[in-house]
C-alpha cells in the first residue's frame, strides 16, 4: 500500500519549519538569497530545496487571501519523470514499490543536461531540478530513509498546525474527503462560525488525488496559489505508462 | 498565561489581538487550529494582514496604539445590551465595591494629578469602607459610585461613530467583532485573548491589558478552561527569567526592591504585607514574610539569622520614585555615568530604541563584559558603522556562552511550565553556560575582597556562595530547604530535608527558598519534578487537554490560575461540560484549586482572586500609575492632533528623556505623516543575532523589508522590490519595499493616514543584510514599567537612489 | 519512573537520555534498496532539550553520535508541541553548530580595532580587578540624607531570558551582592 501525505494548505501558517526542516534533515547547503519584495524565498525549489512555501497574495471583494503552497514532489503514481528517464538511463529514477517514493538515485548523473531537462519538462508540476556542479537530478525523496524506519518524513513531523499528514495512502484520501467535506459547509456550523463563516465551499477542492501520492487541498481555485499548481499536463495513467513502453527506446547512450 | 497553550483549544471565540500568534508563537497556532475545527471562532485585530490573519475568520486592522479605543468601545457594547456574566462579575470582582469621595474623572485625567511631577496621588482612588475597615459593596450593582455604575459611565464616550473615527475600524467590522466576542459571556461558553508586544509596547501598554483583563472578567472568562487573559511570552524563559527577577525593582517571586523607605526588615515586611479585615479573603500576600525571610535565607545561608535582619540590611536600597530600568540606565550611560558593566544574551545595540543614542552611549563605558553565543551588534560596537576604534577606551570582554543543548537546567513556557532540558554534549570549543560564568566571575571577585578587603566587602563576602555552578544544586536552592529540624503539623522535617511546598515555608529562619513560587517543583532530593515526561490524566484532566504530570507548573502544579473563578459560589462549574474543577463530595478534583478551602458560599469558603487584598478580580484597579480605568491616550508621536475622548492627547504620566538625541516628532508634524510599527517575524529572532548566523534562516529572510500598501507605493512612486529609505526626526535606514495589499490605508478622522511596517532582527555584522530600524525609533517609557513605545512612532518614505547597508 | 510513549514509535527507558537502536527495536535495516540511505540517527543518543526561542516551550530530541550532536528533531511526547518545530525549532541543530559562534573568549584593549584570543582565567582575573577597583572607587554607603544605601550606581547587568531559571537565580544574587541596583532583561524590551 502505497504512503501518501496530504497537505491542507487551509490550516498552513507558513511557518517554514517544513522547509527548514527539510534541509537540515538533507543536509542540504543555505542558498544565498536577496529580499526582492515577497516573503518566498528562496524564489524556487532547488536542488538544495526540495520543500517551498509557496506565498501569493489577492484582494477579492475587499477581502485580502494570503495563500501558502508547500510546494514538494507529487510522487505521482505513474511518474512522468521515470519514465523518460527510464529512456536514457535504467535506474536513475526509481519508485519505492512498498511505498510508492519516487526518488532520483546517484544514477541520475549519467544523465545529460539536455536528459535533465527533458524530465523536469515531463514532470507536469515542474518539480526536479539538477545540480549543475554534481550533475545529480534532485527532488524530494519523501525522506525514505525515515519512511524505511518507520518514522514519518521530516516535513511532515514538523507541521505545526496538522496541515500536513502521512499515511497510508487509504487513510489519507479518507481524512481528506472529511476535511474537503467540512470545508463545504456539510456539517452543521456553530453558533460562533456562523457569525464568522467565510464561504469557500464553491471554490475548495483536491488536487489530482487520483493520480498522485501527495495530495493538497486547497481553498480557492489552484491557479491562485502557484503557475504549477495546476498539472499542464496530465501525469500518466496506466493506460498513457504503458503506451510509453511501446515506444522505441531511446539509446542510453544518447 | 493564566492558562496554558493547550487549553486555547477549548475556546469558543479567540481574539488575537496585540499578537500575530501564528508568526511568533507558531505551535500556539495547533491550539487555534483545533479550537477552530471544533467551531470556534477565531479573530485578529492588527494593523497588518498577516500569516495569522490568514488563517483567521476575520482580520480587523486597527490604526497603531488604538486598543483602547477599540476595547473600550467592547465594554460600553456590553455593558448597554447587558451581556455580562452577572453571577460573575457581582460575585467576582469589585464591580460592586463603592469609591470614596475623592475619586473622579474629568476630561481625561482622574483625580490627584500633580502636572509637574506628571504623577497621581493614588490615594484619591480608594474604597469607601465600612465601621470595621471592609469595603462598602452593592450587591444590586446600582449605587450610582459602585464601580459598576462608573465603569458604565466612563466608557459612555467610547460611541460606535467616535471608536470607528479615531481607530480606523470600520463600524461594520467593530460591531462583528463586538458581537462575536461578546456571546462568550455566557456561563457555558468561553473566549481566549491572546495578546503579545503588540499590546504592551506602547505608552498605554500597561493599561491595555488592564482593559483586555475587564472584558475577559466582564464576561466571566478567566479562570476556565479556554479562557484567560494569555501573555504570549516573547522569549524562551522570559517567564522564568521575570519570576527569578532579573529586573530592579522586584527580588525573586515578585517581592518589591528594598528602598530606603524600608530600612530595616520590619518596616520592609510591615510596608509589603498587606491586611484585610474580610474573614473570606485568602489575602496571599500575607504570606510575604515567609517568602521573604526564605529569600535571605538562601542567598545568606548560615549567616542571615533573626537577631541580624537575615542580612537584609547588606542588601542595595533603591531611592524611592527613581526608575532603574534599562532606557534610564542607557540615558545614564550616555551622560557618562556609568563605567562598566555585565550583559548576557542580550543585543540592546539591535533592540532598543532610538538605537543611535545606545550605540553611543557604549563608547562611554570604561569596560564591557559580554556573554555571548555570537559576535553581535552590541560585542562589536566599538567598529561599528562610523565608529573609529581609535577613539573608544573601552575594554571589553567577549565570554563565549554555550549554546541551549550544551547545558542542563530549566525553562519556563509561557503556560508557567517548569521543563528540565538535558545537556547532550560538551560546548563546543571553550563555550561554557552563562550560570558557569556568573559563578566563576564571582568566585573572583570574592577572592579579591577576601585577600585586599576594600568597600563594604561583607555585602559580597556574607553570600552563601555556590562552589561550582551545578543546576541541580541551584534547583534545590530554588526549591529550598529547612535549616534545621522542624515539624509541621505532625511531620518533622530534618534539616537539610527540601521544602515539599510552598506552604511549608516559614518567616523565622527554618526555611531556605530562592524563589518561593518554585517551591514544590524539587520535593525530596532525587525527584525533580520537572524532569516529568509523563502523561497520566484523569477523565476530567483529559477532556480539557490537562497534563498534571507532565513537567512541573508554578504555583504548586496549578495549570489553570484563578480556576476557583470557574466554578458558581457552591463550587459547580459554570460549564459543565469543561470542568477545570469541581466540589465534589466534600473536596476538590480536577485542577489544583487556587487553595483547598471549601466553595464560596460555604462556611470557611473563600473568594476566588486570592492574590488580591480584597479577593476580588479588580475592574477599576487603583494600583496602576497612570489611572484606575484604562483611557484611550494617542502615541506619543502620533499624526492625530485631538484625542475625541478628552482634550488630553498622550498619556500624562508618560516617561520621556531630553539628551540631545532623544528628539520626537509633534503630533501631526507634515514632515513625518506616517506611522511605523515594528514586529518580529518568524524566522528571526530579536535582534537577530542567533538566527541572521543560522544560514538556514538568512536563506528564508535575508535583508531588511519595509511592509506598505499599494496606495502609499503609488503616491511615493516606489515599486515592490524597491530600496527605500525610512527616516525619522533620530535617523534614517534603508531596507527593500515590499508593496503588499495585506496592509490598507486608514481612514481616521476623515482624513487618510498611512501605516508601514518592519522588522528590526537584521544587523550590520551580517553583510548587505541592512542595519537597526531601531535607530528610527523614540525613547518613550510607559510609566507604569517604561517598556519602550516600539510599537507607533511617526516617519517618512522615499525611494533610495543608492544604499550602502543593503547588497543588491 | 515517567511514563514514555513516543505515539507510534519508540518506546523510551530513561528520563531524558536513552540510547536507541532502529534495529533492537526489530526495524529490517537491510540495504533493500541501494537508494534508501541508511538511517544517519540509527544507533544515536536521543536527548531531551528545549527550543530557545519563543516561549511555547517546545522539546526537542538532540542526536548524539560519538558526543557529538548530529541532528535534532521535535519531541512527539511534549503535548504542546507533539513533535512539531517552527522554522526556527526546525534549525535546532544547525544553529548548534553555527561556524559563526564565538568558541574562545575574546578581549579588545581600548583603542583597539580588532579581538585578541586570551584563555579563560586571564579573562575572568581582569574582570574581577575591573569590578573590584569599580565598586571600591563608585560604592555609594550612604546617599545625601544619610540614610543607608549600600548600592553601586555606575554598575550594570542585562539580560538575558535566553539564560535557565538556575542561570536566573545566581545572576539575581551577583547584582544584588554586589550591591547593583541596574538590572534589567528583555522583558521589558
Amino acid at each position: 500500500m502505497p504512503k501518501t501525505i496530504l497537505i491542507d494548505t487551509t490550516r498552513c501558517t507558513a511557518c517554514r519549519g517544513c522547509q527548514v526542516a527539510c534541509k537540515q534533515w538533507h543536509g542540504h547547503e543555505a542558498v544565498p538569497t536577496k529580499q526582492t519584495g515577497t516573503h518566498q524565498n528562496p524564489p524556487d525549489l532547488t536542488p538544495n530545496n526540495f520543500k517551498l512555501v509557496r506565498f501569493s497574495e489577492q484582494k477579492i471583494d475587499g477581502r485580502v487571501w494570503w495563500l501558502f503552497f508547500p510546494e514538494q514532489c507529487r510522487h505521482c503514481l505513474q511518474p512522468a519523470c521515470k519514465a523518460t528517464s527510464d529512456n536514457y538511463v535504467d535506474g536513475a529514477i526509481v519508485q519505492d514499490e512498498a511505498t510508492g517514493i519516487v526518488v532520483c538515485t546517484e544514477k541520475t548523473k549519467e544523465l545529460t543536461a539536455e536528459q535533465c531537462t527533458e524530465i523536469i519538462d515531463a514532470c507536469p508540476y515542474n518539480i526536479p531540478r539538477r545540480n549543475d556542479k554534481t550533475g545529480e537530478l534532485t527532488k524530494c525523496d519523501m525522506c525514505i530513509d525515515r519512511v524505511k524506519a518507520g518514522l514519518v518524513p521530516m516535513c511532515v513531523k514538523s507541521c505545526c498546525t496538522g496541515a500536513m499528514n502521512f499515511g497510508e495512502r487509504e487513510d489519507m484520501l479518507k481524512l481528506a474527503e472529511q476535511r474537503l467535506a467540512k470545508i463545504k459547509g456539510e456539517f452543521p456550523k456553530s453558533d460562533f462560525e456562523a457569525m464568522v463563516w467565510c464561504d469557500v465551499s464553491q471554490t475548495c477542492s483536491m488536487l489530482d488525488q487520483d493520480d498522485l501520492n501527495v495530495i493538497y487541498l486547497l481553498a480557492l481555485p489552484r491557479e491562485m496559489y502557484h503557475k504549477f499548481a495546476r498539472k499542464e499536463s496530465k501525469p500518466l495513467n496506466r493506460a498513457d505508462f504503458l503506451a510509453t513502453l511501446t515506444q522505441p527506446l531511446r539509446s542510453i547512450m544518447g | 498565561m493564566t492558562q496554558h497553550w493547550i487549553d486555547i483549544k477549548n475556546a469558543n471565540a479567540v481574539l488575537i489581538m496585540g499578537s500575530n500568534a501564528a508568526e511568533h508563537h507558531p505551535i500556539s497556532f495547533k491550539w487555534v487550529m483545533k479550537a477552530k475545527e471544533a467551531g470556534a471562532a477565531v479573530i485578529h485585530v492588527d494593523p497588518k494582514f498577516s500569516r495569522t490573519s490568514a488563517r483567521s475568520d476575520l482580520h480587523v486592522p486597527l490604526r497603531s496604539g488604538t486598543d483602547i479605543a477599540f476595547l473600550g468601545g467592547m465594554v460600553k457594547y456590553i455593558l448597554e445590551k447587558d451581556l455580562i456574566q452577572k453571577e460573575y462579575v457581582t460575585e467576582y470582582t469589585n464591580a460592586s465595591f463603592i469609591l470614596g469621595d475623592d475619586y473622579k474623572f474629568e476630561d481625561g485625567l482622574f483625580s490627584g494629578f500633580d502636572p509637574e511631577k506628571k504623577k497621581y496621588d493614588q490615594k484619591k482612588w480608594a474604597f469607601a469602607k465600612d465601621e470595621n475597615g471592609v469595603s462598602k459593596r452593592d450587591k444590586t450593582l446600582q449605587d450610582p459610585r459602585c464601580v459598576y455604575q462608573l465603569l458604565k459611565k466612563h466608557y459612555e464616550r467610547y460611541d460606535l461613530d467616535t471608536v470607528s473615527s479615531i481607530t480606523g475600524v470600520s463600524k461594520e467590522n467593530l460591531l462583528k467583532v463586538y458581537e462575536v466576542y461578546s456571546a462568550t459571556g455566557k456561563p457555558d461558553k468561553a473566549g481566549t485573548i491572546m495578546y503579545a508586544l503588540g499590546w504592551t509596547q506602547h505608552s498605554v501598554g500597561v493599561q491595555n491589558i488592564r482593559l483586555g483583563a475587564m472584558v475577559q472578567l466582564l464576561l466571566g472568562n478567566i479562570g476556565i478552561a479556554g479562557g484567560g487573559v494569555n501573555a504570549l511570552r516573547g522569549e524562551p524563559n522570559v517567564q522564568g527569567s521575570t519570576d527569578h527577577a532579573l529586573l530592579w525593582h522586584i527580588i525573586p517571586g515578585y517581592n518589591n526592591t528594598p528602598t530606603t523607605a524600608w530600612p530595616t526588615l520590619d518596616d520592609y515586611l510591615k510596608a509589603n504585607t498587606p491586611v484585610t479585615k474580610d474573614p473570606k479573603s485568602v489575602n496571599w500576600w500575607q504570606n510575604r514574610p515567609k517568602y521573604v525571610v526564605s529569600l535571605l535565607k538562601g542567598w545568606f545561608g548560615d549567616n542571615a539569622t533573626p537577631e541580624n535582619g537575615f542580612c537584609y540590611d547588606l542588601l542595595p536600597k533603591l531611592e524611592p520614585g527613581v526608575k532603574y530600568s534599562s532606557m534610564f540606565m542607557f540615558d545614564r550611560m550616555y551622560a557618562g555615568k556609568m563605567k562598566g558593566g555585565i550583559m548576557f544574551g542580550h543585543n540592546p545595540a539591535m533592540s532598543f530604541p532610538n538605537t543611535h543614542k545606545v550605540r553611543a552611549a557604549l563608547q562611554k563605558l570604561d569596560w564591557l563584559v559580554m556573554g555571548e553565543v555570537h559576535d553581535t551588534e552590541t560585542c562589536s560596537f566599538w567598529r561599528g558603522p562610523g565608529v573609529d576604534p581609535k577613539k573608544v577606551q573601552t575594554e571589553v570582554f567577549l565570554l563565549p556562552s554555550c549554546q541551549r543543548g550544551e547545558k542542563d537546567g530549566t525553562t519556563s513556557n509561557s503556560g508557567r511550565w517548569h521543563q528540565w532540558h538535558h545537556k547532550g554534549y560538551e560546548p563546543l570549543g571553550q563555550s561554557k553556560s552563562m550560570g558557569w560564568i556568573v559563578v566563576e566571575i564571582m568566585k573572583k571577585v570574592r577572592a579579591l575582597y577576601e585577600k585586599e578587603k576594600g568597600t563594604f566587602p561583607e555585602g559580597i563576602l556574607t553570600h552563601d556562595w555556590i562552589k561550582e555552578y551545578d543546576a541541580e544544586e541551584m534547583a534545590m536552592r530554588i526549591n529550598g530547604r529547612f535549616t534545621k529540624d522542624v515539624t509541621i503539623k505532625d511531620k518533622t522535617y530534618k534539616k537539610g530535608d527540601h521544602v515539599p511546598s510552598f506552604p511549608s515555608l516559614q518567616a523565622d529562619g527554618s526555611t531556605s527558598s530562592l524563589n518561593w513560587l518554585y517551591c514544590g517543583c524539587y520535593p525530596e532530593p532525587g525527584k525533580n519534578l520537572a524532569k516529568r515526561r509523563d502523561h497520566t490524566q484523569t477523565p476530567m484532566q483529559a477532556k480539557i487537554g490537562l497534563f498534571p504530570n507532565y513537567t512541573w507548573a508554578w504555583p504548586v502544579n496549578r495549570r489553570i490560575i484563578y480556576n476557583r473563578a470557574s466554578v458558581d459560589v457552591n463550587g459547580k462549574p459554570f460549564n459543565p461540560a469543561l470542568p477545570v474543577i469541581a466540589w465534589e463530595d466534600g473536596k476538590w478534583i480536577g485542577d489544583i484549586p487556587d487553595g483547598p478551602a471549601p466553595p464560596m458560599a460555604m462556611e470557611k469558603g473563600v473568594y476566588p482572586f486570592i492574590m488580591h487584598t480584597e479577593g476580588h478580580a479588580q475592574l477599576f484597579g487603583p494600583g496602576r500609575v497612570d489611572g484606575p480605568f484604562p483611557e484611550h491616550y494617542e502615541p506619543v508621536e502620533t499624526p492625530v492632533t485631538k484625542n475625541p475622548f478628552s482634550s488630553q492627547l498622550s498619556n500624562p504620566c508618560v516617561d520621556l528623556f531630553s539628551s540631545d538625541k532623544d528628539v520626537y516628532t509633534k503630533p501631526g508634524d507634515p514632515n513625518f505623516p506616517i506611522v511605523l510599527t515594528t514586529y518580529s517575524m518568524t524566522e528571526h529572532w530579536c535582534g537577530g543575532g542567533d538566527t541572521r548566523n543560522t544560514p538556514y534562516l538568512l536563506e528564508a529572510e535575508p535583508q531588511l523589508y519595509v511592509e506598505m500598501s499599494h496606495e502609499l507605493a503609488g503616491e511615493k512612486g516606489i515599486k515592490n522590490g524597491d530600496p527605500v529609505i525610512v527616516e525619522s526626526a533620530r535617523g534614517k535606514v534603508e531596507a527593500i519595499a515590499m508593496v503588499t495589499v495585506r496592509i490598507t490605508p486608514f481612514t481616521v478622522q476623515g482624513k487618510t493616514v498611512h501605516l508601514i511596517g518592519m522588522p528590526f532582527c537584521f544587523g550590520w555584522t551580517t553583510p548587505g543584510v541592512g542595519d537597526a530600524t531601531n535607530r528610527l525609533l523614540p525613547s518613550v517609557g510607559e510609566p507604569n514599567v517604561t517598556i519602550p513605545e516600539y510599537k507607533a512612532c511617526l516617519v517618512n518614505i522615499r525611494k533610495a537612489d543608492k544604499v550602502k547597508e543593503l547588497a543588491i | 519512573m515517567a511514563n514514555f510513549s513516543r505515539r507510534g514509535f519508540l518506546k523510551l527507558t530513561g528520563a531524558g537520555v536513552t540510547a536507541l537502536s532502529l534495529g533492537q527495536l526489530g526495524f529490517d535495516l537491510r540495504p533493500a534498496y541501494a537508494y534508501a540511505k541508511a538511517l544517519k540517527i540509527e544507533g544515536a543518543k536521543e536527548v531531551i532539550s528545549v527550543c530557545g526561542f519563543c516561549s511555547c516551550g517546545c522539546e526537542i530530541i538532540m542526536h548524539i553520535k560519538d558526543g557529538k550532536i548530529i541532528s535534532s528533531e521535535g519531541n512527539a511526547d511534549y503535548p504542546v508541541s507533539e513533535g512539531a518545530l517552527c522554522a526556527k525549532g526546525a534549525a535546532f541543530y544547525s544553529m548548534h553548530v553555527s561556524d559563526h559562534r564565538v568558541l574562545k573568549p575574546k578581549y579588545r584593549a581600548p583603542g583597539s580595532a580588532k579581538w585578541e584570543e586570551k584563555d579563560w582565567d586571564w579573562m575572568l582575573d581582569k574582570i574581577a580587578r575591573k569590578i573590584k577597583d569599580t565598586r571600591d572607587k563608585d560604592f555609594m554607603l550612604k546617599n545625601d540624607k544619610g540614610q543607608t544605601v549600600n548600592r553601586w550606581e555606575t554598575y550594570f547587568q542585562l539580560g538575558t531570558s535566553q539564560m535557565d531559571n538556575e542561570e536566573c537565580a545566581v545572576t539575581h544574587q551577583m547584582c544584588r551582592a554586589l550591591g547593583g541596583v541596574y538590572i534589567d532583561h528583555q522583558a521589558r524590551v
